[in-house]
Formats: structure tokens, sequence, C-alpha cells
């Protein structure tokens, strides 16, 4: 007797369920992606979406295992693209014409997201929350989120100074530095770094000043960050300018070369960076 | 010139021009039917004339990317190639280009401008700066030379500080406002990547209007190959003359240049081309000139995005690759025929 | 007839020509003598319509500046040279004077040949103009100028780059244009070829001019001599013809 009331209710149940989990899918998470950000293509393979993606640009070289193809970040095609038949294209901002792309991509029924390049940890963790729901990843992209942040926090509570310590970061040898109000600059920031170029901000609006050999000298930063370090610029290099060989950095050798790639994507080895700054001051009062 | 056993024989000939669309017709039609999507030949003719071919994103392709894509290069190429031979008789110098009154200038800081001060869509604001740029540069050219207004020495040297004031404004304004940097040196490369039907119906309208006025001065144009007594001698008002082609002809130029950023080199060689091939300096060429110009840039076009397809070389970096070894050439052959 | 009244042309602040009264008659061959400086070539210009002037300065009763109305021939000392063209081409420019521009008839492609043949380049009528020696660019100026079948030529220093043998050719032609009704005006150095052919002479001196008249009356004229600083010796050869030669010191002759 039990069972028959068993099937009757179980019986309506699943087929109500059945009849209900296409509703819960109507919109079937895109299965076609193409990612035209190196940024994003990591967001994506580290909420598990890498499944999803067919083809990533060129400089999407974080994993490795992201199917790798001759589509250009900077300057992108948009025959070549749509030859792929995707379903969803993520697009930067910054390339070329992007506007144009982004237009001509949706004259051609394929959707897009533009991502524009966050200023700060708040704009990187939309960026995956969004990249989440667009994939059907939410709670992945949340669950990546808050390891993100924790383990930032921890960086940060290890590391941080009490009293602010100068510090000077190089983007090239004609010295062209970052200010506090960039995205890197507020990592700085987080750890009570002082970035000297921050005096400077007025020569360029958007906060990548270039400063004077004389400037620098006269800041004495106690560590200088090496953003050219995939250039050359090491060490030697640097003692061997004139006049830079006084410099506190220099001489209590706290010439830091930075790691090719991290320092310049918003993805999730964020962490990577801030446990490496994290790293770089320890030994420093 | 054919000599024919009367005496001296036709200085021109209407079957060359003829002769030169067509060309422009098969090349024009070769560059919509390449591209990463395949898409078949007939369906294309089938769906140019209107009839049932191509559909859905096919169609899209073929209709809003490769088509005005190649017609806006069809246009570029032809403005760029009749302003060079305008401006190459105006100066009396075979080696002048289009750019040369301070035109590359003064839009590159227009496109700067318009870069460094918006917000978010750049693109819809930089074709009209970097048109306004380059017609005030050549008027400023214009301006300063006073005196000797319209005179081809004098404005040359006025297009040179014109010229460099911009360039070095440019700069200034790359130097504080370094997010600018990559767009703006991806203009100068010069692009046609996403061409659209707005952009090709506004700067139809300008470019083909110029070359107009200039194929109908065009036969003019010869007299100011010599000097102003000599062309006023033989029923020309060379100042005047002068300030209508530099008018039309740097029309020309800003449009191609806002709407497709620097493109160098199709306005000198393809003058000498077509001057070298038909063995006529004459002016009377002009309309072949913009025909083979549009023919010229159509393809160097189709080489930029087949080459290295799906990556697209920057189309200046085609023409440069041809034209510099034409302009070597082309000063080879001037020596040769002064010794 | 041609009449200057009052003629003045400045140019930054100087004169160049100054207050100059004449009557140049048509149908005659005038040639301006004079020292560099004295104006001539500006003369030429004024004449052709180039110059801007204050004053007046009348062909057939309407003013010259900007009239392009007459067909006049112009032949400069040092023309513009375009590269690419050849000598046909070149010549050919003179017809659009008559024709057009842009328009060519069979009669005008046998005119220009005529022209080549008169002033012997037909051989070398494909040759670019560039490539041309100064002998024989100075032709081809002097063809350009026939082609166009003008009322008035003016030629600068039209012998100055020539040989003997030429010089003499191309005066020949210009006389033989003269004869079909066509005013010559030129500027010459050569004083004693200018005695030969022209009916008139214009002596100038500093923008003014000296004297004009007959060329036998002011070849022995004081006013020649006083525009060379008194530096000419006028010889009288048996023939009648005068020869004119520079003389190292101030002369008595």
């Amino acid at each position: 007797m039990l069972k028959k009331y068993v099937v009757f209710i179980a019986l309506p149940t699943m087929a109500i369920s059945a009849a209900l989990t296409p509703l819960a899918h109507a919109t079937v998470a895109p299965h076609k992606i193409i990612s035209l950000s190196p940024s994003a293509t990591e967001d994506l393979f580290a909420i598990g979406a890498g499944t999803q993606v067919i083809a990533v640009d060129q400089l999407s070289n974080f994993p490795s295992s992201a199917p790798a193809s001759k589509l250009d970040a900077f300057s992108p095609n948009v025959e070549a693209i749509a030859a792929y038949k995707p379903d969803l294209v993520i697009l930067n901002s910054g390339a070329t014409k992007a506007e144009s792309v982004r237009s001509a991509l949706k004259k051609l029924r394929i959707k897009v997201y533009f991502e524009t390049a966050p200023l700060d940890m708040t704009g990187a963790y939309k960026e995956i929350t969004e990249l989440g729901s667009l994939t059907g990843k939410g709670p992945q992209a949340q669950t990546l989120i808050r390891s993100m942040k924790s383990a930032v926090k921890k960086a940060i509570e290890t590391g941080r100074k009490k009293s602010p310590i100068s510090i000077y970061h190089e983007l090239d040898d004609t010295l062209y530095s970052v200010t506090s109000e960039t995205f890197i600059g507020r990592v700085y920031r987080d750890f009570n770094l002082v970035n000297v170029a921050d005096a400077a901000a007025k020569a360029d609006s958007y906060g990548y000043p270039q400063l004077t050999p004389e400037y620098v000298v006269q800041s004495n930063p106690s560590i200088i960050y090496l953003s050219d370090a995939q250039y050359g610029t090491n060490l030697a290099s640097v003692t061997a300018r004139p006049g830079w060989s006084s410099l506190k950095a220099v001489t209590s050798n706290h010439v830091v070369a930075l790691p090719e790639d991290i320092p310049s994507r918003w993805g999730p080895r964020l962490v990577d960076f801030y446990q490496f700054v994290s790293k770089s001051i320890a030994g420093i009062n | 010139m054919k000599k024919t056993s009367a005496g001296i024989g036709q200085i021109w000939n209407w079957k060359i021009t003829a002769s030169c669309a067509l060309i422009l017709l098969a090349i024009g039609t070769l560059a919509i039917s390449l591209g990463p999507i395949h898409l078949g030949f007939f369906d294309i003719l089938k769906t140019l004339i209107g009839a049932h071919g191509l559909e859905g994103q096919d169609r899209t392709v073929l209709l809003d990317l490769r088509l005005p894509r190649a017609l806006l290069a069809a246009l570029v190429g032809a403005a760029l190639a009749t302003s060079g031979a305008v401006y190459q008789t105006v100066f009396r110098n075979p080696l002048a280009d289009p750019y040369l009154l301070g035109a590359a200038s003064g839009a590159g800081l227009g496109a700067t401008i318009a870069i460094t001060n918006s917000g978010g869509n750049i693109y819809g604001w930089l074709p009209i700066f970097s048109f306004v740029g380059a017609t005030l540069a050549v008027m400023t050219s214009f301006f300063i030379s006073g005196r000797f207004f319209a005179e081809p020495n004098t404005l040359l040297l006025s297009g040179i500080a014109v010229g460099s004031f911009a360039t070095a404004v440019q700069t200034y304004l790359q130097q504080r406002h370094s997010n600018a940097l990559r767009p703006v040196y991806n203009w100068i490369l010069g692009e046609l990547t996403v061409a659209n039907w707005s952009i090709v119906s506004w700067s139809s309208i300008y470019i083909l209007s110029s070359i107009l006025v200039l194929v109908t001065v065009s036969k003019k144009l010869d007299g100011l190959l010599l000097s102003d007594e000599e062309s006023f001698s033989l029923g020309i008002d060379p100042n005047r003359l002068r300030m209508i082609a530099v008018a039309a002809a740097t029309l020309a130029t800003a449009t191609a240049v806002s709407a497709s950023g620097l493109i160098g080199f199709v306005g000198i060689v393809v003058p000498h081309l077509v001057r070298g091939v038909t063995h006529r300096v004459t002016n009377r060429s002009l309309a072949t000139i913009a025909l083979v110009g549009a023919s010229f840039l159509v393809l160097a076009d189709l080489g930029a995005r087949t080459i290295l397809s799906p990556a697209e070389l920057p189309i200046g970096v085609i023409t440069a690759f041809v034209g510099a070894p034409f302009f070597l050439f082309v000063l080879r052959t001037r020596r040769v025929s002064h010794q | 007839m041609i009449k200057v009244a009052d003629l003045t042309v400045k140019m930054g602040g100087r004169s160049i020509l100054n207050d100059i009264n004449l009557e140049i008659p048509h149908g005659h061959w005038t040639c301006l003598v004079g020292p560099n400086g004295a104006g001539k070539t500006t003369f030429l210009k004024v004449l052709l319509g180039v110059r801007e002037y204050s004053g007046s300065l009348q062909d057939n009763g309407v003013e010259v500046y900007r009239n392009h109305k007459r067909n006049v021939a112009f032949v400069p000392q040092s023309p513009e040279i375009p590269t690419g063209m050849t000598v046909a081409e070149y010549v050919a420019l003179g017809r659009s004077k008559v024709d057009g521009w842009g328009n060519e008839t069979a009669k005008s492609r046998q005119f220009i040949e005529e022209v080549l043949i008169q002033t012997q380049l037909y051989g070398m009528h494909q040759r670019h103009v560039a490539q041309l020696s100064g002998g024989e660019m100075q032709r081809a100026l002097i063809a350009r100028a026939l082609a166009q079948e003008p009322q008035l030529i003016l030629l600068d220093e039209p012998t100055s780059a020539l040989d003997l043998h030429h010089q003499i050719s191309v005066l020949n032609n210009i006389e033989d244009l003269k004869s079909r009704g066509v005013t010559v005006i030129s500027t010459m150095h050569d004083i004693t070829l200018a005695a030969m052919y022209a009916e008139r002479i214009v002596v100038m001196h500093e923008g003014k001019t000296l004297l004009d008249g007959i060329a036998s009356d002011v070849i022995h004229s004081a006013e020649l001599r006083t525009a060379f600083d008194n530096r000419i010796n006028v010889y009288t050869l048996d023939s009648g013809r005068p020869v004119i030669v520079a003389s190292k010191d101030e002369s008595k002759n």
C-alpha cells in the first residue's frame, strides 16, 4: 500500500522535476567560448569553465592547457573569430577598434563580453563573478573569489609593515613608473608601500608618469621593483646607472625582479603577486 | 605616344582608363571572395545581384564585413593616389606625397586629441578630429606662406614647419597620456580592419567629389609643371588653380586619413606606376591613377588580412614593402635621365 | 599699340620700374637693352600681365594685368623643366592656348610637327625635355611659343645659351614670326644681335627708360653709352652694320 503512495507521489514529482529541468537550463551556458584576454582566460579555467573554451588569443599562455590559436588580442580579426562559430567572445576594450569589433560581432549575432581593465581588486572580483554567471559556473566563481580574498588578506596581514616604506616600480629603462592610483599601485599600498612616483602624478593623468634619474635618486626608495626584468634590467644594470649605486634599495640589496605576466594580469594569480610582494618586504624592518 | 605616319600621335587614350576600371572590378571581386570563412563564389555573385545566395552569418560576413572593407580600401586608395599625383604636379616634385603640407601630422594630432580626451567611445569622434586636424594643418601652411601665397617652395617650407609643430604637440600629449600610446600607434600604422557602411558612406561623399573636381581640372594641371609666367601665358591662373587643386586633394587626403589612418607610399608609387606604364606625365591620366590607386590598395588590404591570417598585418607595412623599393627605382631612373 | 603710362612697379619698398612712359608699336620687333638690374625682365613680366603695377599699361586699349584674352607667348630665360615629359608633349602644351586645355585636333598635331621641323627638333621629339642640352631647351621653348600662334611674343634672353649657328637660326625663326604680324619684344645682352634684328630699341637703366626709338638712332646715341657707364664701344662695319663691344676703360668713342 505504501508502495502505491510512493509511486503516486514519486512519479509526478519526477515528472515535474523532469519538466522543470529544461527550464532551469533554458539558457544553455556557452560552450564555444573564445577568450581574447589573458586575464579572462585565467579566470575561466580557474572557475572550471576551461572545457567550454575553444580558442584563446596568442598572449593567453596560462594555463598551458588553454587551446592556443593565432587570434590576436590587440588586433582582432572579426572574420577569423566568426569562422570558429563561437557562442561567446571575450573582448578587451583596449583592443584596436574594440567598439567596431564588438558591433561587427553583434551584427553576426555573436555574444560579446566586453571586458574593461579593472582598477582594483573589487573590479577583478566583479569580472570573475560575471564570467561565472555567463558560463553557468556561478558557485565556482564565488568559491574562487572567497579563496582569493582570504589568501590576499593573509598575505597582507603577514606582510604589511607598520611604518610606510618608499618604493620605486620601474616599467622600463626610460623610467616610466606607476602611482598608487593604478591597480599595481594599490597592491603596493595595501602593504603600506609608498610609490615615489605619487608626487610626480601630474606628469601623467593616467598614473604612469615618466620620472627623471635625479628624481629617483632624490627620493631614495628603499625597494626597487623591476617590471622590465624580462627585458634584461637587473641589479647590475641598475647599479651602473650614475648616482644610483648610493640608493638605499641598491646598497641593502632590495632590487626585486618581478616575474613576467603576473603583475600585468588581473586573474586568480593576483594572489601570487600579493604573496610575492609580501615575501619581498619580509626582511625589511 | 604612338607616332603615326602622319606625324605626332595622339596623347591620350580612353581605352586605358576603361581597362583600369575593369581591372578594379576584377580585383574587388577577388577581394570579397577571400577570407578565413569560405564563401562560395557563385553564392557571392548571386547575393550581390540581389538573388537568393548566401544566408545568415555568411551573408553578414559578405555584406557587412568584406564588402564595406573592400569599398573603403578602393576609396582610400583612389584618394591617396590622386592626391599624390596632384601634389607631385603642384610642387613640381616627383617625390611629393599627399601628406606634404602637414596633413599627416595634423591628422595625427587630431586623432591623439580625440583619443586622449574621450572617455569611452573614441572611435566615434576620431574621424572628425583627424579630418579637422588635417585640414587645419594645410590651411595653416597656406596662411603662414604669407605674401608668397600658394607659391610651391614657400608652401613646402610652411608645410614642414606646421607638420613639425603638430608632431611636437602630439608627442607632448602622448607623454602626458600614456594610455593613448597604443591606440594612436595602431591608428598611425593604417588600418581598414573594421570598415562599416557608415564610414564608407561619408568618406565616399568627400572622396568622390574631390576626385571629380580634380579630374575636371586635370587637363589644366599640366600647366602647373611650368613656371608661373609660362603657365599664365598659356591661359592658366596658377595661384588659383593651385589652391583649388590643393584644396580638393587635401579634402580627399584628410577624409582618407580619418577613415583609415596613415597609409603611406600609395600617393607616391601609384602615379609613377601609371605614368611609367603609359609613358605619360600629363595629368590627363588622373582618372586612371585614381582607378589604379583603388586596385592597389584593395590588393594590399587583401594581403594584409590573408598573409598572416588570422592575424592582420598593418596595411602600412605592405604598402611600404612595395613602395620603398619602388621609390629607389624612381630615384635611380631620375638620375639616369638627368645625365 | 602698347601704351605705357607712368608705370611703376615696387617690390619690398624698392622701385624696380619707375615712371615709365613708352609706346611700343604692334607688328615690330622691339628690343630692351640695358645692364643687369635695369628692370628688363620685370618689364617683360608686366607686359605679360602677371605683375601688378601702378600707372597704366594698355594693349589695344585694355589694361594687361591678368588679361587672359590676349594670346601672349612668354619665353623665359630659365624655364621650369618638367621631368618625364617628351619634347613633343612639351611643345604641344603651346597648343592649349589655341585649342583649349586637353583638346587635341589632327590639325594641331600637324602644326606641332611643322614647328618641330622648323626648330630642328623633329629628330629628338621623343626625348625627355629634361635630357635636352641648354641650346636644345631654348629651341624647345621657341617651338612651344610658335605652337601657340601668339599675337605677341616676349623673349627673355632668347640667345644666351645658344651657339652662334643656333643663335642665328632662332632669331631667324622669330623674324619669320614677326613677318607674319606677330609683335616681338625681347631683352638681349648681345646688342650687336639686337641691332641686327630689332627695329626699335629701348634703353633701360635702373628702372627707367633712357631712350627709345629706331634701332639705328639708339645704337649711336649717348644714352646707350650712359646706360653702360660709358664702357662700351660702338663700331660700324663697312656694310653699315653696327658692332657694340665692351671696353676695358671708359671709352672716348
